[in-house]
């Protein structure tokens, strides 16, 4: 059997609340941490369970050792059930799964840009562009302050949109701002819809801008044919969970009727 | 090889009762990452269709209490791709494979039919009848006994190996879909697909998937669809292929016991791709501690008498 995708009875080491219902949970899961590239997702199911059904899909945040951490946002059913696992109690993770950010160069440039949960992307592609001697940057958004965090050692430019911190106004202002002095070789971006559609306008004519999509899904590996990502040249759809998520801007028309 | 665990479908042996739903497994590639398909009674494809189809607009799918809604639009590569890229692969996994059809016009059910009744890999065909007939005002395929018999006859006189109808549990009597599909010739009927569904979000006022309404499949429907197989045993002589809700090993048993010769797993292929394993070691160690020499034992094996209700 070809593999490098894994299903894993995966425990809980510990959860923590890092900002008002969000969370980072570290799972003991020695096979998919050993695989999972910056930008590869999981697809999680609590055993058992017939409602929550299906599993949901989280974006690796970072792996420590044996463990991988995930970060998110409690925003409903799952999310919620999640948050409040105890320590030892056991989840079902699949992956890692899709596609992930392009590897990185020696010596290149790379700015990031996360908002919302997207920010679960941060450690793991800052962490492994450093590790492949590349030049990254992080810049992080949120509507305030109380939405946002500090991952340890990695230092990040914040934006909000009521100046509570950082730069005051979006993560994508931000970046223009910052391209009038300098200018990344690639850019890559994880957030909400509309920050994704604004990046690639502002940005993806200028600079290799990739971006990373959430649609909704029910199997993540390709067997259900449910993540429609719509194709640019107008001929179809990419599936989010095996051609993406992670998607060159030149690829795709960013669905901007949020969810 | 498990020879107690054997069932025959038409011309087919499966090695055991389990087999994949159409759509919920892909071409079967992706089901290898987790365990090995060749221990599978059947795969069953993807529906194809004659042209390749890019499917319905997003959001496709949604999930409701233990249960989802679908509108895929029949997305898929086309028969031709199918048969040049996909049947290779599924050969070399060692699979016993069934091509999952599905068209608007009875003339493509049976160009579909030709062209994979030629190649050798393909041991069964499941015709799928949930697309509108074009040429009669959009009435699904498979709603109507006359249509359904017409479409199945045509299909019959080119394919001579395994061939199994999947019915609409979406009608009044799904036996009469039934007795259509044994009175032209098929070797098996499924029962049965999703069945018509809907969700709303309250806050944007909007469906909760793009078709408004969508397929419903999951354990919500197991109940629904044990009785429509129940219904059907009793007006057909050929076997049933269960497909609603199954979940556990428990629920094939049931579905056995209902009047099924064999299933079909879906949507529990998503959160465990590999669970046909576990549900196999379940369904073993279920026919060994009842004694049972054969899993046909169960068949049918309903027992219907009503017990004396003592008066309280
Ligand atoms: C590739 C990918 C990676 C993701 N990574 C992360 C991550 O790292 N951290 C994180 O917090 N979230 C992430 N998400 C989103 C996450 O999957 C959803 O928030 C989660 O499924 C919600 O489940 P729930 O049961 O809590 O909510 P539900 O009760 O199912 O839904 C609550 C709300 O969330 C919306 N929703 C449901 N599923 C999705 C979805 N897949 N994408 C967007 N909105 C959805 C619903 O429309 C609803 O408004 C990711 C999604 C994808 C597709
Ligand atoms: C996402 C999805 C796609 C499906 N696509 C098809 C299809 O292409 N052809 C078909 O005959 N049935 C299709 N079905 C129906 C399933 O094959 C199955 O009959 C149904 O889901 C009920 O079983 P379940 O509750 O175990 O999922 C699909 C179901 C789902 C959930
Ligand atoms: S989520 Fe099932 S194919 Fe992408």
């Amino acid at each position: 059997m070809p593999t490098n995708q894994f299903l894993e009875y995966a425990s809980v080491i510990k959860t923590l609340e890092v900002a008002p219902h969000t969370f980072l949970t570290e799972f003991s899961s020695p096979k998919i941490s050993a695989a999972v590239k910056p930008g590869q997702f999981v697809m999680l199911s609590f055993p058992g369970s017939l409602d929550p059904l299906l599993p949901r899909a989280f974006s690796v945040c970072e792996v420590k050792g044996d463990g991988v951490v995930l970060f998110y946002v409690a925003v409903g059913k799952g999310t919620r059930l999640l948050s409040k696992l105890r320590n030892g109690e056991e989840v079902i993770l699949n992956g890692p799964l899709g596609r992930g950010f392009p590897e990185l160069a020696r010596g290149e440039k790379v700015w990031l840009a996360v908002g919302g949960s997207g920010a679960a992307v941060l450690p793991i592609v800052i962490t492994s562009a450093i590790d492949s001697g590349a030049f990254p940057e992080a810049f992080y958004g949120a509507r305030t302050m109380k939405q946002l965090m500090h991952f340890d050692n990695i230092q990040i430019e914040f934006a909000t949109d009521d100046g509570s911190a950082g730069f005051h106004g979006t993560v994508v202002e931000l970046l223009k701002l910052k391209m009038k002095k300098d200018r990344p070789d690639k850019i890559f971006a994880c957030g909400p819809s509309p920050m994704l559609a604004s990046v690639q306008r502002e940005f993806g004519e200028k600079v290799r801008t990739y971006i990373s999509v959430e649609t909704p899904m029910a199997c993540g590996m390709g067997l259900c044919q449910g993540c429609p990502v719509r194709k640019k040249d107008g001929t179809g759809y990419y599936l989010a969970c095996k051609d993406g998520p992670v998607f060159d801007t030149n690829e795709i028309e960013v669905a901007t009727g949020a969810i | 090889m498990k020879t107690h665990l054997k069932i025959g479908i038409g011309k087919l042996e499966l090695k055991n009762p389990l087999m994949t739903a159409s759509g919920t497994s892909g071409y079967g590639d992706e089901l290898g990452n987790y365990f090995d398909v060749a221990a599978l009674g059947a795969v069953v494809s993807k529906s194809l269709t004659l042209k390749p189809k890019i499917g319905n607009e997003p959001p496709r799918v949604t999930e409701v209490a233990c249960g989802m809604l679908n509108s895929i639009g029949l997305a898929n590569i086309g028969v031709e791709r199918f048969i040049s890229e996909k049947l290779p692969k599924l050969r070399k996994s060692g699979a016993t494979i069934i091509a999952n059809i599905a068209a608007k016009r009875a003339e493509d059910y049976l160009s579909l039919a030709e062209m994979l009744s030629d190649e050798e890999d393909v041991q069964g065909l499941e015709i799928n009848l949930s697309c509108p007939n074009v040429k009669e005002g959009g009435i699904e395929f498979g709603s109507d006994p006359k249509m359904l018999g017409t479409i199945t006859r045509l299909v019959r006189n080119v394919f001579p190996k395994t061939l199994l109808v999947k019915l609409t549990p979406n009608v009044t009597r799904i036996s009469e879909l039934a007795r259509a599909a044994e009175g032209e010739g098929a070797d098996a009927v499924t029962v049965a697909n999703t069945y018509v569904g809907m969700a709303i979000d309250i806050y944007k006022r909007a469906p909760k998937i793009h078709t408004v309404t969508g397929g419903l499949s999951g354990p919500a429907i197991k109940p629904l669809t044990m009785a429509k197989v129940y219904e059907v045993t009793k007006s057909v002589d050929i076997p049933i292929v269960a497909s609603g809700g199954i979940f556990t090993w428990q629920d094939v048993i049931e579905y056995l016991i209902a009047g099924a010769s064999a299933v079909e797993l879906g949507t529990v292929l998503f959160a465990k791709p590999n669970v046909p394993e576990e549900l196999l070691s379940g369904i073993e160690s279920y026919v060994s501690s009842s004694k049972l020499e054969h899993i046909s034992d169960l068949i049918g094996s309903l027992n219907t008498g009503v017990e004396k209700v003592s008066a309280h």
